[in-house]
């Protein structure tokens, strides 16, 4: 690799706005078509609205793309945001940046929530947000440097495509003397040739010496980064403390801080030991579950599963802080050092592995039959350094996979691929091609939505069945948890806002193993409460995990342990040391409310958003095959006689998986009823003038968009 | 003698998960245990005995990824 070649093409030099209780009260906007930089100022009222993070990015999107449909128009918006918490040093999860877009998977809103630096790198050089528009005409790299107070627009030409050798290579260019002061996004060659290009958001490993990286991972952010031809944003920015983000009360912030850091210290080494294992530890719990996707969602578990989890990857991961944001305490962010594909451009050298974590474990590994520890790390090292989300690789090859052994596709489609659950060549091979948007490859690469046309049209499979065991949901491929026993978490994805992602509810266990919500109105009260929270961590820019992954060892005393009420009131005495806004567990759910119901509208002003569009492929319901229901014949019986009161003794399988599908399915229309009643939404799911009436976000282009689609 | 979330419990011969959970308050919400840092679900607490001076330590609530 040759030494970084840039062209400056337009610089502006800036006022840097002071950081005041969390905020900075401006807004960043580079509009690439013209190079176009502006500096705005945040309206008080999107402020008391939005609060920031998710919401910030939200309401640019909406302003800037009034009258597109498609994600590639040069309107679309990739908007990033911290949040007025994110930054703090010290508090668990607390650098966390959210990336919005609408997505070429759904082509509606898209929200990934990822660590790394680049948010408060990007909020301490002066802006909550930035909103990136148009489209270069040429590659461009996009530097905001808060050290200079400067914005900078490069021309850049013989970059390293990947984005393992990019980040490195800018970080070093940009401050070789202190590369702990940059932070780079970058896309990757996969992210240009699919549908489902992720974002690396680096960040300075001083320990090792070496740039790591996390991943905006879903619904396309990376690909919409590429489209506009930016190969990456760079932030820089010196030293932070807990006063950068100039708290209204200091004290009371560290009170806070180092309360829950103290509480994680302690606790995580008896829980789940995430310092040590990531998030390794749900392999064997969902495999002993039933929950773990094996062979594209038909089954729970699999015999060989216990050689990829925690029991293994404890092993492997590089020992060392593997924080992604200053001094967290929760340090989840494991990686194995020298490790040498075994094919690839990288084969047989050696590499640094930022991961696996049990997504990526479970979708390109149990998913795809392959129990392999290292050929899980190399699928999971190619996908970053040629930017692809491991969660829609992982799902889309298995959707290939039963298709091929089905005889749906063959090597003549796949180009001479034998794409038997297990293949781990195949795999590779297709991720490989995927990067460089050639052969089969290409075609996976667009996601499992349009595969299913493209093989019904073109292959001549049988679009029934595809659609039964094709895990997407509003286009976006199925995070990994097996949901077929789990009723609240079939609305867990179904409801998504975004589709099938596991980030606003995870309900499985509250439901399936601990029976905790019976009743439809259980479930649609769960189905609002955890939405709405978890959706709070990302207008603040924070990480979910040290809310509920370590709980305090009194939790289950408490009268509503599924929430951590106590780590609820420390939130919300986060939230009040930081803005100076005294606030209670109850507001942090209304000002989510807020947020979460313009996403929906959003969804319906991009011609979404409506109870159509919550739909799940059966697999997600029930079993879809007579070799899935034999395989779990006694618990689906027990239901169809109990539960149903059916007589079965004169039914072959066939018919009782019919009999079990008809259930389950007028199960889930009722439990969408109960959801949206909840919600305070119409029976198509909309939300009523009355519920944006008392969230306070009626405004104009909102009732429009309500009343074009029926809400008066 | 075991030790279960750092509190001493008598130990006995044949003494499964299933049988120390029988004997703690309110465990409605444990469905995976740490023995001897061993991950052991709620499936298989019926069937998994425990050693003598095992330290076992239940987990909270699973919550997903």
């Amino acid at each position: 690799m040759g030494p970084v070649q840039l062209n400056e093409i337009k610089t502006v030099s800036y006022e840097r706005a002071e950081v005041k209780k969390g905020y900075t009260d401006r807004s960043l906007h580079i509009d690439l078509t013209g190079n176009d930089i502006r500096i705005d100022p945040v309206d008080a009222a999107v402020k008391d609205k939005f609060v920031g993070g998710k919401g910030y990015d939200l309401w640019f999107m909406w302003q800037a793309v009034k009258g597109i449909k498609k994600w590639n128009d040069p309107e679309n918006a990739l908007c990033i945001s911290a949040g007025p918490l994110g930054g703090t040093p010290g508090y668990p999860g607390g650098g966390k940046s959210i990336v919005t877009t609408i997505s070429p998977l759904t082509g509606a809103p898209i929200d990934s929530n990822v660590g790394g630096y680049f948010g408060p790198y990007k909020k301490f050089s002066g802006f909550d947000v930035i909103t990136l528009t148009g489209k270069a005409d040429q590659d461009v790299v996009i530097l905001i440097d808060g050290i200079e107070s400067q914005i900078k627009i490069f021309s850049a030409s013989d970059l390293p495509d990947n984005a393992y050798e990019l980040a490195d290579a800018l970080t070093r260019y940009f401050d070789g003397e202190k590369p702990v002061n940059v932070s780079v996004v970058t896309a990757g060659p996969g992210a240009e040739n699919t549908y489902f290009g992720c974002l690396n958001f680096s960040w300075y490993d001083s320990g090792r010496k070496r740039v790591r990286y996390k991943q905006a991972g879903r619904g396309g952010t990376g690909t919409v980064l590429a489209d506009k031809k930016i190969k990456a944003v760079v932030a820089r920015y010196g030293a932070v403390s807990m006063k950068s983000n100039q708290p209204a009360d200091l004290d009371a912030l560290k009170t806070v801080t180092k309360t829950h850091a103290k509480e994680i210290h302690e606790l995580d080494g008896k829980q789940n030991r995430m310092s040590l294992v990531g998030t390794t530890h749900l392999v064997p719990i969902m495999n002993d579950h039933d929950c773990l996707p094996t062979h594209n969602f038909k089954f729970g578990s699999h015999p060989e599963a216990a050689v990829i989890g925690e029991d293994v990857y404890e092993h492997i991961f590089d020992k060392g802080f593997d924080g992604c944001w200053r001094g967290c305490a929760v340090a989840c962010s494991h990686g194995v050092k020298d490790f040498s594909p075994f094919t690839g451009p990288f084969k047989g050298t050696r590499v640094f592995v930022d991961g696996p974590e049990y997504e990526t474990v479970a979708g390109c590994g149990s998913n795809l039959g392959i129990f392999d520890a290292h050929t899980i790390l190399e699928i999971n090292f190619y996908c970053d350094a040629y930017g692809l989300d491991t969660i829609s690789v992982g799902t889309s090859i298995g959707f290939v996979m039963e298709c091929f052994e089905n005889g749906l596709i063959t090597t003549e489609h796949t180009g001479g691929l034998e794409l038997n659950f297990g293949n781990r060549y195949g795999t590779l091979e297709l991720i490989h091609q995927m990067a460089r948007g050639e052969g089969f490859g290409a075609i996976v690469g667009k996601g499992i939505r349009q595969m299913k046309q493209i093989f019904a049209d073109t292959f001549h499979a049988d679009p029934n069945f595809m659609q039964d065991i094709g895990m997407e949901s509003k286009g976006l491929e199925f995070s990994e948890y097996i949901t077929k026993e789990s009723l609240a978490q079939q609305g867990g994805y179904g409801l998504a806002l975004k589709g099938p992602q596991h980030d606003e509810a995870w309900l499985i266990f509250l439901d399936m193993v601990h029976n905790f919500m019976p009743t439809f109105e259980n479930k649609a009260e769960a189905l609002h409460w955890f939405p709405m929270f978890r959706t709070w961590f990302s207008l603040c820019g924070l990480c979910k995990l040290p809310w509920n992954d370590i709980v305090p060892e009194d939790n289950k005393d408490s009268k509503e342990p599924a929430k951590v009420m106590k780590h609820v009131q420390w939130y919300a005495d986060f939230f009040s040391a930081i803005t100076g806004k005294k606030t209670t567990p109850d507001d942090l759910i209304t000002m989510s409310e807020a947020v979460y119901n313009f996403q929906r509208i959003f969804n319906l002003k991009m011609g979404y958003g409506t109870r159509e569009h919550d739909t799940l492929p059966y697999r997600a319901m029930g079993p879809v095959t007579v070799e899935e229901y034999e395989s779990r014949q006694e618990r689906y019986d027990k239901q169809l006689t109990d539960t149903y009161g059916m007589d079965i003794s004169g039914m072959d399988t066939s018919a009782r998986v019919a009999a079990l599908r008809k259930e389950r399915e007028a199960q889930y229309e009722q439990l969408k009823d109960a959801v949206y009643d909840r919600r305070g939404w119409t029976r198509n799911g909309i939300p009523t003038r009355e519920t944006v009436q008392r969230l306070g976000i009626d405004f104009p282009e909102v009732l429009e968009v309500l009343a074009a689609n029926g809400v008066q | 003698m075991i030790q279960v979330n750092d509190q001493p419990v008598e130990w006995k011969p044949g003494m499964t998960v299933a049988d120390v959970l029988k004997q703690m308050p309110d465990v409605r919400l444990c469905s995976v245990v740490r023995l001897n840092g061993k991950l052991i679900s709620s499936p298989r607490f019926d069937d998994t005995r425990i050693p003598d001076n095992a330290v076992i330590h239940l987990l909270p609530l699973v919550a997903g990824g």
